[in-house]
């Protein structure tokens, strides 16, 4: 697992309670700072990590405790500042956010290659795995997915898929198995924010939340001229 | 039956009142079916069979019990609910959830309806933190969903309507605002991934959008019957299933930052009108 480090936001708001605890001696508990003279940044690190928000101390399936979880990396705190500002993405963020994002890139070492679509299929469905709190997913009993079908249209003949991305129904067959686009699908698995910056979707490779044998398998799944994805939806009245 | 007459009072006051306003009771299907009509939301009209059934809420069933309960002298100290104050004086209850959270001076904090409702029961009817009644949250079984649907279902058509005077109800929101985009975690969700834009979905279900308050006052109009769980269910059971899903920590009931985000999602919806209880998928 990554180590992140701590936020500057985090330091903020842990001075800003250093500055405050002296002056605000009248508190019921005492050692509460002035939530009025925090900034919302400061005060919602401090509400997460000092004052009791979150159960931080419970284990999670990577191995650390889920305070690892609610430190932001970079990514991350650029992404939620660029929302919270309403100003459009710029370029000279969306340029940082793309070179962090190129400096996370890690590459299998035998190449880039389509797996199973059959399995990508499966990944693709399933939202199993990485809960936390008060129900944990248990990865020895259920590999975790993807998830892909929560906000993305895949296979033409599936009804139930989210919106939140893009449809990718007949992502292989409208873009070709070329090497370039190999390594663009895999690119977009492993962290998005190369070609997107500030997007939405999760950061499978970075994270580590799909292996390396998953991100091909769902490359699979969508590229694979044989898998469903890639297939034509039958002619129907509703179409 | 007192279902029946509570429905019968909304019914009077529909017909009595006339023009309809923002700060009268109304029943909820009779909202619902208002900011359908007025409102292009494919959020608000996803569940037709759940639109029909609103006169049949099981969660009516749970506010009756919880208007027993309120009445009802129990715990240690053997008295009634009746001088619990949440925000518009003791024992007033009509309109008052939808002015929460709210500054409570007594305490010095703001506070929500799950928290002020511990405080009651705590310092008024001297239950312990213990006590299943205190410390059982969740469940269409538990007294804390029984009052706390009841009390709601007391603000059924008021627009939501959160107390910004104190400085502290504005910082709350403020850094509620921070929690519900701040993006973390091994998926990189927040809040917003989800709910900043309007008629977007996951899987099949539509989800409510944080800028279109004619949409959002149905989503944070909790306590709702979940269809899918069979379970009367709270505001904080909704943060709490948010953060599992988007494999974050497990908020804690009755923090600041629970009670943060909650001033800011309730200040979102403000001037639309509350359905409660409402039915959900």
């Amino acid at each position: 697992m990554k180590t992140k480090p701590h936020t500057p936001a985090l330091l903020a708001a842990l001075l800003t309670m250093a500055a405050a605890g002296s002056a605000s001696a009248d508190s019921a508990d005492g050692g509460a700072p002035d939530y009025t003279a925090m900034s919302p940044q400061a005060l919602a690190e401090y509400l997460i990590f000092e004052a009791g928000g979150f159960d931080l101390d419970a284990p999670t399936q990577e191995g650390g405790t889920a305070r690892d979880r609610m430190v932001q990396d970079e990514i991350q705190q650029i992404c939620t500042e660029l929302k919270l500002s309403g100003k459009p993405l710029d370029r000279a963020t969306a340029a940082r956010i793309s070179a962090l994002a190129d400096e996370s890139m890690k590459y299998p070492e035998k190449g880039i290659a389509l797996g199973d679509w059959k399995k990508g299929e499966q990944i693709a469905r399933s939202g199993y795995g990485f809960r936390i709190g008060h129900r944990n997913d248990d990865h020895a009993a259920e590999e975790p997915g993807g998830n892909c079908y929560a906000c993305h249209q895949l296979d033409p003949n599936e009804v139930a898929y989210g919106t939140v991305g893009p449809s990718l129904a007949g992502y292989g067959s409208l873009r070709g198995t070329s090497d370039a686009m190999l390594k663009h699908t895999y690119d977009i698995l492993y962290n998005a924010h190369l070609y997107f910056p500030c997007t939405n979707m999760p950061r499978f490779g970075y994270h580590g939340t799909l292996t390396e044998q998953q991100i091909s398998d769902v490359m699979a799944y969508l590229l694979a001229p044989d898998s469903p994805v890639n297939q034509q939806p039958p002619a129907t009245a509703e179409r | 039956m007192v279902i029946r007459h509570l429905l019968l009072s909304f019914a009077l006051a529909a017909i009595c009142a006339g023009p309809v306003l923002s700060n009268e009771l109304r029943a909820p299907e009779e909202v619902l079916s208002d900011l359908i009509e007025k409102n292009e939301s494919s959020y608000l009209t996803q569940s037709e069979q759940n639109i029909m059934m609103m006169p049949d809420n099981a969660a009516l069933w749970l506010a009756d019990e919880g208007k027993a309960l309120f009445y009802e002298q129990r715990g240690p100290n053997n008295v009634s609910l009746e001088t619990c104050d949440l925000g518009k004086g003791p024992g007033v209850l009509e309109g008052a959830y939808v002015e929460l959270p709210r500054y409570f001076a007594d305490t010095g904090r703001v506070m929500d309806l799950e928290s002020r409702l511990v405080y009651c029961l705590t310092t008024i009817q001297g239950f312990a933190d213990d006590d299943p009644t205190v410390s059982t949250r969740h469940g269409s079984s538990s007294d804390m969903m029984k009052l706390q649907t009841f009390i709601a279902a007391q603000s059924s058509g008021y627009a939501w309507n959160p107390p910004m005077e104190h400085p502290l109800e504005k910082a709350m929101r403020d850094a509620g605002e921070v929690l519900f985009y701040r993006r973390a975690g091994t998926s990189d969700f927040s809040c917003g991934t989800c709910h900043a834009a309007t008629g977007k979905r996951i899987r099949a279900s539509v989800l409510p959008d944080i800028n279109r308050p004619e949409e959002w006052t149905k989503a944070i109009s909790w306590p709702a019957y979940r269809v899918g769980q069979q379970n009367v269910r709270s505001s904080q059971h909704r943060v709490r299933g948010c953060y599992w899903q988007m494999r974050q920590p497990e908020s804690i009931a009755g923090s600041d930052a629970a009670i943060a985000l909650m001033s800011y999602w309730t200040d979102a919806a403000r001037g639309q009108p509350s359905i409660l209880p409402d039915k959900k998928r």
